[in-house]
């Protein structure tokens, strides 16, 4: 009796539908992804920013140097230029009683980023900066508990909230709302 | 069953005996386009990981601060500060204290011990290779640290990278909106 042959018969897997969920797949799963878009802040020690030059003699006929700076303290900013606190009592150079710029919201927790008047602080970088043209250097220090974010939130307040300084990076012109966008930040001395 | 019906039905008969009789059409997937989809997603992953010259993986539980600068991520070494502690070339080196403040044991007036010594061994080595491939060494220390991170423990940070030679610092942010 002959015996039947089996020939085995070579199965392809059908790929359509697998495909049509990858196609299907990918777009969702690229919709899901978060895009964190990263940049950065670039700062200076003080040492090497504020450090004295000789004197040249062109440097003679420029324009005093405004020498803002900022101090981030537990209940507001204390804003300085040339020497002198704004808000002062009179005769004094500074007064460590009274914030320049009080809390936003006082009594909030130190990790409210709301908590500082961004908004004052930003008018008053653009009062400065009107009066000092060129100047685009600030000074920031904080008191040793000051979150990050609130100094990060403070030096985007002195450089303009709607400064792009990207472009200018790159060799553009720096955009006119620009105020301070080159922060030195220096040790927590007050 | 009127002859129309009939008729029909043996039309029908007649159709379905050649759709039997008839041999399977194997399908064929026509691979151009998904060759052409996946070039194009190869080109942008790789368009976007290229732009940036340093890629930037934050350590379980950071939260990087936001901000609305935009100046473009400059090439530099990444020093990722966080609350847990902190972390150079994917080693943690140094532990905070549940305070958030730097491990007491570390520091020596602003100084981080350990963090200093790996900065330094790896500044050596960025010199090394600056020289041999002409290209001079930046100097730059991208500081990657915590929405929640004490401005103390910053400027020690800080102060350890300027003791290392590291003359020119950047933080690290993500754009808002």
């Amino acid at each position: 009796m002959a015996r039947k042959k089996f020939e085995e018969e070579e199965v392809q897997a059908n790929l359509l539908p697998v495909m049509n969920i990858m196609f299907l797949l990918i777009p969702a799963l690229l919709l899901a992804m978060e895009f964190a878009s990263m940049a950065s802040i670039n700062v200076s020690p003080p040492k090497f920013s504020s450090a004295p030059s000789e004197p040249k003699p062109e440097d003679e006929k420029k324009e005093k140097p405004l020498n803002l700076k900022v101090f981030v303290m537990e209940d507001g900013y204390r804003v300085s230029a040339d020497g002198q606190q704004e808000g002062a009592e009179a005769g004094k150079a500074a007064d460590s009683k009274a914030p320049t710029i009080p809390l936003a919201k006082a009594g909030a927790p130190l990790n409210d980023w709301d908590r500082y008047d961004y908004k004052a602080l930003e008018a008053s970088a653009a009062k400065y900066k009107s009066l000092f043209p060129n100047e685009t250097i600030v000074t920031i220090s904080a008191e040793a508990k000051i979150p990050m974010q609130a100094m990060i939130y403070t030096m985007d307040a002195l450089a303009g909230n709607s400064c792009k300084i990207g472009k200018a990076l790159k060799g553009e012109k720096v955009p006119d709302d620009c105020y301070f966008w080159q922060p030195i930040v220096e040790g927590g001395a007050g | 069953m009127t002859p129309d019906q009939e008729a029909f039905l043996a039309k029908k008969k007649e159709k379905a005996a050649a759709r039997r009789q008839k041999p399977e059409e194997k399908g064929e997937l026509g691979m151009t386009s998904l060759m052409d989809i996946v070039s194009i997603i190869v080109v942008y992953l790789l368009k976007s990981y290229a732009s940036d010259p340093v890629v930037i993986n934050p350590t379980a539980g950071q939260k990087i601060p936001l901000s609305t600068a935009d100046a473009p991520m400059q090439d530099g070494i990444p020093i990722f500060v966080t609350l847990r502690g902190i972390t150079f070339d994917d080693k943690k080196i140094v532990s905070m204290t549940p305070e958030g403040d730097i491990d007491p044991n570390s520091v020596n007036q602003h100084l981080i011990g350990p963090l200093y010594d790996a900065l330094a061994e790896q500044v050596d080595k960025a010199k090394t290779l600056g020289e041999n491939t002409g290209k001079p060494w930046a100097g730059r220390a991208i500081i990657v640290g915590d929405q929640e991170l004490k401005f103390s423990a910053l400027v020690d940070v800080m102060y350890t990278a300027g003791r290392a030679e590291f003359t020119d610092y950047s933080f690290c942010i993500i754009r808002k909106g």
